[in-house]
């Protein structure tokens, strides 16, 4: 690799058995974070799960920071510095909260349980309350928080504003910003398009399994027509 | 009234068998889905060994920790070697684990032959005690049973809900995918709870030997009051794995003393009743 | 066309083969794999492996033993043309009140609860002296006799269990196309679906089973007969996994994988004395199925047809 980006997919093909639902994706993750649009069903959560390893590529190419990391199982991932907030949080219904974050916390970490409290004064109140007595909210909290705590490289965020409060959703936009300032490269995939455009300076757009614009932010936000044409809810899709 | 109470407390000695027995078998089915059809053959395995360690060594504690060990090392090598290569099909490992029973039964047989065994007891627990009020005579060793089933449902109790692996074991239930994606390899932790659940069915075997006897077709008897006992308490909770075995050796007692030769009966209609109202246990909780 | 090709040489065999070879191997062979046809059905059609299956086939075969000529002074003897039906019918309501017991439970669960409902028979069986006769059972149980033939006799009992497992075999491929057969498939394949349109998913299970009681009872009769003798061991943990391991060998997707399975495991448990000390048959068996399960899990029948799809491809020029 001539250019060393801290991730770098290519060609990137997934099957879930019959159906194929990533074709030759290829996308590059700096320090810059990075937001990936698109609407249901293009394949958003399925790059996640690839990035992550939770699915097994069946074509293509995964690097991060210069490892090839494409067989990787998700364990090994995350010893690398790749974590993930999924998609509906998952937090563990039956750990609390203190013991969510006891069960990653590493000693000599940057990130350490004190230093998530403090960014989450709410996760502290509610450390002896079980998983699934949280609020979605907080929940959300409790998955950034667990995230940060593998003192990773690179986080992989699925849909984190989903079924949040307006007022959530901005706290978690700073927080993501906040995380971008940590040194920490942020892929943002997102359906709510004004959270994403406030929170990252590129996107890419998928669409039907695969990347069909990338650009700036900025230019996202400008241009209407591109927003109408791959975001919109007007159909015009590909089947 | 004697000739009851003396019933209920068989029961209570048997539940509390039937608990050890069943603990380990619930504790694999909760973290991995693992229906383990060599748990039987794990326990029996250990009372065998701890026979065997008893008649060299003389201490009965060895035996008991000595039967423990081997069967966790033999839990550690099935999950290791065999059922860890078919994660997520739990049909093949199953069938698997049945294979694996069979074969494992059939060379017990080989080495300790058809006979009945019986461990003998340290002295501590092989007399009987007069029991107050009732003035009957009860052996030691059943009433110490109860006592080394609460010891250990304590203890497996605090290791799930108050150490930091009991909280990785608990996640690992709630949701394997997360917990590899947090960096925890999920292989290993499945090695190390088949290893916890083999030692408590080997534990359980040398105090089953103990207190009863053991003899080829003892892995069939503690697999399926095991299987019963946490269809009807619950999968995968200590809770109802405790619940469960009061019910069935209760039941089972029960029936033997009122009704010999519907014995069974009670246990099933116990399970069937269960399984009619809440088909995942009493404890359990429901399926997503 | 096809089942032509199959039977024809198996209507001959009585010709080829002596007393041996076409009791103790081919009937005993039909007998077993009518029974594991009973578990791949509900395996393939239903998606329920179940352990049940000796059962059912034990509720035939007692009933026969009971209401027929045994030398244990129990029971009261029927003419077969009584008994037979009898015992189907019991055998297909036990089916069905097993499934009945059973519905709630899919996968993993299934299974843990037919097999405890199969281990409660057995024991069940010992226990109770005034239907079961205990442990010790029936013996002496005679099959009956036809104008003066004894259906015992190797030939007459060879064609009653081939005809038997050729009805089998098309019953299970008839009852499959069958307006009830989809629905047990709709049920197998979205619960969930045939739920919401209104219709029960209890009807569906509890017909599968029952039909695999019927299955597992024509084989329970056959076995009665062959064995002459009927008792708890007939039904106990050996049986079970015997039952399984033929279907699993054969392939549990497989119909009629169930009759290759038994072939195979009729020939390990006649010539093991050969392989093995005869003692560890049950360490052979063991292993063969621990094989199966990690190289061939869909069975023999899927490793025969990858083979053969394998040769033909090679024949075909490569362009």
């Amino acid at each position: 690799m001539s250019t060393e980006s801290l991730l770098q997919i290519k060609d990137l093909e997934l099957c879930y058995g019959s159906s194929h639902v990533l074709h030759g994706v290829s996308l590059r993750v700096e320090q810059k974070p990075l937001g990936i649009l698109g609407r249901n069903g293009m394949g958003k959560t399925s790059l996640c799960q690839a990035v992550i390893g939770m699915h097994p590529s069946s074509a293509g190419t995964i690097h991060f920071a210069g490892e090839d990391i494409t067989t990787l199982p998700p364990e090994k991932r995350a010893q690398m510095g790749i974590a993930y907030v999924p998609q509906g949080r998952r937090v563990f219904r039956s750990l609390t909260v203190a013991e969510h974050l006891q069960i990653v916390a590493h000693k000599g970490s940057a990130w350490s349980i004190d230093r998530v409290y403090e960014i989450f004064p709410r996760l502290k109140e509610r450390r002896h309350n079980l998983g699934d007595r949280l609020s979605g909210g907080e929940q959300q909290m409790l998955a950034i928080g667990r995230a940060l705590l593998l003192n990773p490289r690179l986080i992989v965020l699925d849909e984190p504003t989903e079924g949040l409060a307006p007022a959530i959703v901005s706290e978690v936009i700073d927080l993501i910003k906040m995380i971008s300032d940590e040194g920490i490269a942020v892929l943002l995939v997102e359906q709510n398009m004004h959270a994403a455009l406030a929170a990252v300076q590129d996107v890419a757009i998928m669409v039907g399994g695969e990347v069909v614009e990338t650009c700036t932010a900025e230019a996202l936000e400008r241009d209407a027509a591109l927003q109408k044409r791959h975001l919109g809810l007007e159909p015009g899709q590909k089947d | 009234m004697t000739f009851f109470f003396i019933v209920t407390l068989n029961g209570l000695t048997l539940a509390a068998l039937y608990f050890l027995a069943a603990s380990g078998f619930s504790l694999i089915f909760g973290l991995m889905r693992i229906v383990n059809m060599a748990h039987g053959a794990l326990l029996m395995l250990g009372g065998y060994v701890g026979y065997s360690v008893v008649d060299m060594t003389g201490s009965w504690s060895i035996g008991v920790i000595a039967g423990g060990l081997a069967a966790a090392a033999a839990g550690a090598i099935v999950q290791a070697g065999v059922l860890g290569w078919m994660q997520g099909d739990e049909l093949r490992q199953t069938l698997a684990s049945i294979a694996i029973s069979i074969i494992m039964a059939d060379l017990m047989l080989w080495y300790w032959g058809g006979i009945t065994y019986q461990v003998e007891l340290p002295e501590a627990l092989s007399g009987g005690l007069r029991l107050p009020l009732l003035g009957v005579g009860y052996a030691n060793i059943r009433l110490a049973l109860i006592g080394f089933a609460l010891v250990t449902g304590l203890a497996l109790w605090i290791f799930i809900q108050k150490t930091r692996m009991g909280a990785i074991i608990r996640a690992g239930v709630d949701d394997q995918q997360m917990l590899r994606a947090l960096g925890y390899p999920i292989n290993r932790i499945f090695i190390l709870v088949f290893a916890l659940g083999g030692m408590l069915a080997g534990m359980a075997g040398v105090i089953a030997a103990s207190a009863l006897s053991i003899a080829p077709g003892t892995d069939l008897q503690f697999l399926l009051s095991s299987l019963v006992v946490v269809i009807v308490g619950g999968m995968g909770s200590v809770g109802g794995a405790a619940l469960g075995a009061l019910l069935v050796g209760l039941a089972e007692q029960y029936g033997l003393a009122y009704a010999p030769t519907y014995g069974v009966v009670f246990t099933f209609a116990i399970m069937v009743l269960v399984l009619a109202v809440r088909p995942q246990g009493l404890l359990g909780r429901a399926e997503q | 066309m096809r089942y032509a090709l199959i039977v024809i040489p198996l209507l001959l065999l009585p010709v080829l083969l002596n007393d041996f070879w076409l009791t103790q191997v081919m009937t005993r062979a039909l007998i077993l794999g009518i029974v594991a046809l009973s578990l791949s059905f509900l395996a393939k059609y239903l998606g329920v492996v179940s352990f049940a299956q000796a059962a059912m086939a034990g509720a035939g075969g007692y009933t026969i033993a009971y209401f027929g000529p045994n030398s244990v002074n129990i029971g009261i003897e029927l003419p077969f043309w009584i008994s037979i039906p009898l015992a189907l019918f019991l055998a297909t309501a036990f089916g069905g009140l097993i499934g009945c017991v059973a519905r709630r439970s899919r996968g993993i669960y299934a299974i843990m609860i037919t097999l405890a409902i199969g281990i409660a028979f057995f024991y069940f069986t010992r226990q109770n002296y005034a239907l079961f006769n205990g442990w010790t059972g029936f013996s002496g149980v005679r099959a009956p006799l036809i104008g003066g033939i004894s259906l015992r006799a190797p030939v007459p009992l060879y064609f009653m269990s081939l005809l038997s497992a050729v009805v089998s075999m098309m019953l299970v491929s008839g009852f499959a196309r069958s307006p009830m057969g989809l629905a047990i498939q709709a049920v197998r394949d979205a619960p969930g679906r045939v739920m919401a349109l209104g219709i029960s998913v209890s009807t569906p299970i509890i017909a599968a089973f029952a039909f695999s009681g019927l299955l597992a009872g024509t084989g329970g009769i056959l076995n009665v007969w062959y064995q002459e003798r009927i008792s708890s061991f007939s039904v106990g943990f050996g049986p079970i996994i015997d039952i399984l391991i033929i279907a699993v060998i054969g392939g549990l997707r497989y119909p009629s994988g169930a009759f290759i399975g038994a072939i195979v495991f009729v020939m390990l448990d006649t010539f093991a004395v050969d392989l093995v000390d005869r003692e560890r048959f049950n360490t052979l068996i063991g292993t063969v199925l621990l094989l199966i399960v990690i190289f061939a899990p869909n069975g023999l029948q899927q490793l025969v047809m990858d083979g053969a799809a394998k040769l033909r491809r090679a024949k075909q020029p490569t362009n």
